[in-house]
């Protein structure tokens, strides 16, 4: 069998840190000038509290995967064999580097290896369409893949249509010559090949404007939108959230988000700046996590609030069921005060947060503590509010004008935590970061979120002045679902309508066509299933003859609901 | 009548075939032993969707409390909880 040796021009110097400091002065990455990256300290970025904790709690289980327990100590020594391994293999080329796994000790050895290797990650999905994941390895540029177990499966369909010569590292698979002799053009590097990483002292250095994280959200144009987030950006909304909650060594959390809603990025550093340990949820137990959260006597609960809704639903959420939680967050949609109730009298011992943030503005960016004796009150629409932006974070919600205004507007944010743009999308990032010349040159998010301010600066929000809807905590933009179905129906029109929609979040979406489509349902959800993640392939196909068109002669979409509404 | 395990499997198989998600056409597939959520033929609420189905059909409360996952996600799984709920 040919064995892979290291290129000898890619075996990297003792000094990774300069190296790293040319590559980001030389390659431009989003497209406007960071917001307070400015500066360009040296520091081991996202990682720092992980690699202090493997220090002070070296014995103590850092992750509970898979029913293996990983200690710190453990912990370490693999991702540092990922990262040497990345190091040896793929050099200093570029920046980011991919990982395809999910709920395994790889996915997570393989964040920090590559952030261990200076590099900003890349989470793909294995359970998102090939060709989805395939568009978004190709968008980022990355020029490494690690892949997990479960993933390997994909290769062959994933692979062989990238023409640029991948490092594909596999910790999972002994024996690669099957794969090399079908895809040549990429280098596979097999568990036999990687390195041991011993001795590796994770002493890279990262830049605070480097990128920590490359995600990709729904894009409006059909295409998946990458928004980087830079370590500058992700350090202050660790330390302040872990201080906040006063995360200690004690400390068990929940991690039921993939790898590729940033809301992972929480449950992983958080948890490990302070030495507590993660317990990933099995995909089975993500749908109804009562029995996890017992069995594992979680302190630390984060989900989206549709998991209240499954339990309710499912009669799970029991008054003092959750006795060992100490804190509760729920993110990515909006918060139904039953929901902030029940849940408070299921975990009687919990705080209970509702965190605010678009994946723009690092995890969350705002929180409203639930005060069961007011927080009733303070409620609109039966919506928790989303409270006040985190210290050193800046809040103005604005006109179609821009100009400030005292009640209800669009939400934009500034601070440390703000990116400074999308993924080579300088178009995009004109649209959506702006400045406010009245009060400088500082470029503020334009989150597209309808908000009110209320009389003592709390937030509520009331819906989005777009085609952007939260389906399941998802954020999707109806548009990309648009472009698919149009493509895979060949209808003149293509309308996808969130439904049923309940407390401002969305079980699912349905689609509306209309002219020359004759392709049967069947066929065009296949089609749409090959090309969108399960959660934004319609659930049904409704034919209209005309699309309802309102005063504007835009498609009529509350009409489109009123016909759902009576179906 | 208590219902058998079998005509209560057979129900929810036929109820799976009507009902799972769109674009997952593996109607030839499913059987006892097939996981509804792995196989993606039903998300979440689907599920709760199956419960309350099985419930109006079966007279009984089906009790989630403290079973395993990877049991009810079974067609046989759930059928055998659903009728152990019936005898207690």
């Amino acid at each position: 069998m040919q064995s892979i040796e290291p290129l000898e021009e890619t075996v990297p110097p003792l000094r990774h840190g300069e190296q790293l400091v040319r590559r980001t002065d030389s390659e431009p990455r989003s497209t406007r000038p960071a917001l307070a990256v400015a500066t360009r300290t040296k520091h081991k970025g996202l990682i720092q509290g992980f690699l202090e904790s493997t220090e002070r709690f070296a014995s103590r289980d850092a992750l509970v995967v898979d029913n293996t327990n990983l200690s710190y100590c453990e912990l370490r020594g693999r991702a540092a064999a990922i990262a040497k391994t990345i190091l040896d293999y793929a050099g200093d080329l570029f920046p980011l580097a991919a990982v395809l796994a999910s709920r395994s000790a790889t996915a997570y050895t393989s964040v920090l290896g590559i952030l261990g290797a200076g590099r900003g990650y890349v989470p793909l999905n294995p359970k998102f369409p090939v060709d989805r994941t395939r568009k978004m390895l190709m968008l980022s540029g990355c020029g490494v893949l690690v892949v997990g177990r479960e993933a390997l499966g994909q290769l062959p369909r994933l692979l062989p249509e990238i023409n640029r010569s991948l490092t594909v590292i596999l910790p999972d698979c002994s024996d690669t010559a099957e794969l090399r002799a079908a895809i040549p053009q990429h280098r596979f590097v097999s568990s036999r090949q990687m390195s041991k990483g011993e001795g590796f002292a994770f002493d890279i250095e990262v830049n605070s404007a480097d990128i920590a994280y490359l995600l990709f959200t729904s894009g409006s144009t059909g295409e998946p939108k990458g928004v980087p987030i830079h370590h500058s950006n992700v350090r202050p909304y660790i330390e302040y959230i872990s201080n906040r909650y006063e995360v200690n060594e004690q400390d068990h959390f929940s991690q039921q988000f993939d790898l590729t809603f940033d809301l992972s990025v929480h449950d992983m550093f958080v948890c490990w700046e302070r030495g507590a340990c993660l317990f990933c949820m099995p995909e089975k137990s993500v749908m109804l996590p009562a029995k996890f959260i017992r069995d594992r006597e979680l302190t630390m609960w984060f989900s989206v609030p549709s998991v209240v809704a499954l339990l309710s639903k499912m009669r799970l959420l029991q008054p003092r069921c959750f006795p060992s939680l100490r804190f509760s967050l729920f993110c990515g949609e909006p918060l139904a005060s039953t929901h902030a109730q029940h849940w408070q009298e299921a975990a009687p011992n919990s705080v209970v947060e509702n965190l605010y943030g678009p994946t723009e503005t690092t995890i969350a960016i705002s929180h409203y503590r639930w005060d069961p004796s007011k927080s009733p009150q303070e409620c609109l629409n039966g919506i928790v509010p989303i409270g006040r932006v985190f210290d050193g974070q800046q809040s103005r919600v604005v006109n179609q004008e821009r100009s400030e205004v005292s009640e209800m507007g669009e939400l934009c944010l500034t601070g440390p935590q703000v990116t400074d743009g999308y993924w080579n999308n300088p178009e995009k990032t004109r649209r959506q970061f702006v400045c406010f010349p009245e009060i400088g040159e500082t470029p503020w998010y334009r989150t597209g979120d309808l908000v009110k301010r209320g009389e003592n600066g709390c937030l509520h929000y009331l819906g989005r002045i777009d085609q952007q809807v939260k389906i399941r905590g998802y954020r999707v933009e109806l548009q990309e679902i648009e472009v698919v179905l149009r493509k895979a129906s060949g209808a003149q029109q293509a309308v996808a309508v969130p439904w049923p929609a309940v407390d401002g979040t969305a079980d699912g979406v349905v689609a509306f066509l209309s002219g020359g489509s004759n392709l049967d349902d069947l066929h065009i959800l296949n089609r749409c299933r090959e090309a969108l993640p399960d959660y934004m392939v319609p659930r049904n196909i409704y034919r209209l003859e005309e699309m309802p068109l309102n005063d504007n002669g835009k498609t009529d979409r509350k009409q489109l609901l009123k016909l759902l509404e009576g179906a | 009548m208590a219902m058998s395990e079998a005509q209560l499997v057979d129900l929810v198989i036929e109820w799976v075939r009507s009902n799972h998600r769109p674009g997952n056409s593996r109607n030839g597939e499913i059987s006892a032993g097939t996981d509804l959520i792995a196989s993606g033929m039903l998300d979440s609420f689907g599920f709760i969707d199956l419960i309350v189905f099985i419930e109006t059909q079966s007279g009984c409360r089906i009790e989630l409390t403290d079973v395993d996952p990877s049991e009810f996600c079974i067609v046989k799984g759930l059928c055998r909880i659903t009728l152990r709920n019936q005898q207690n």
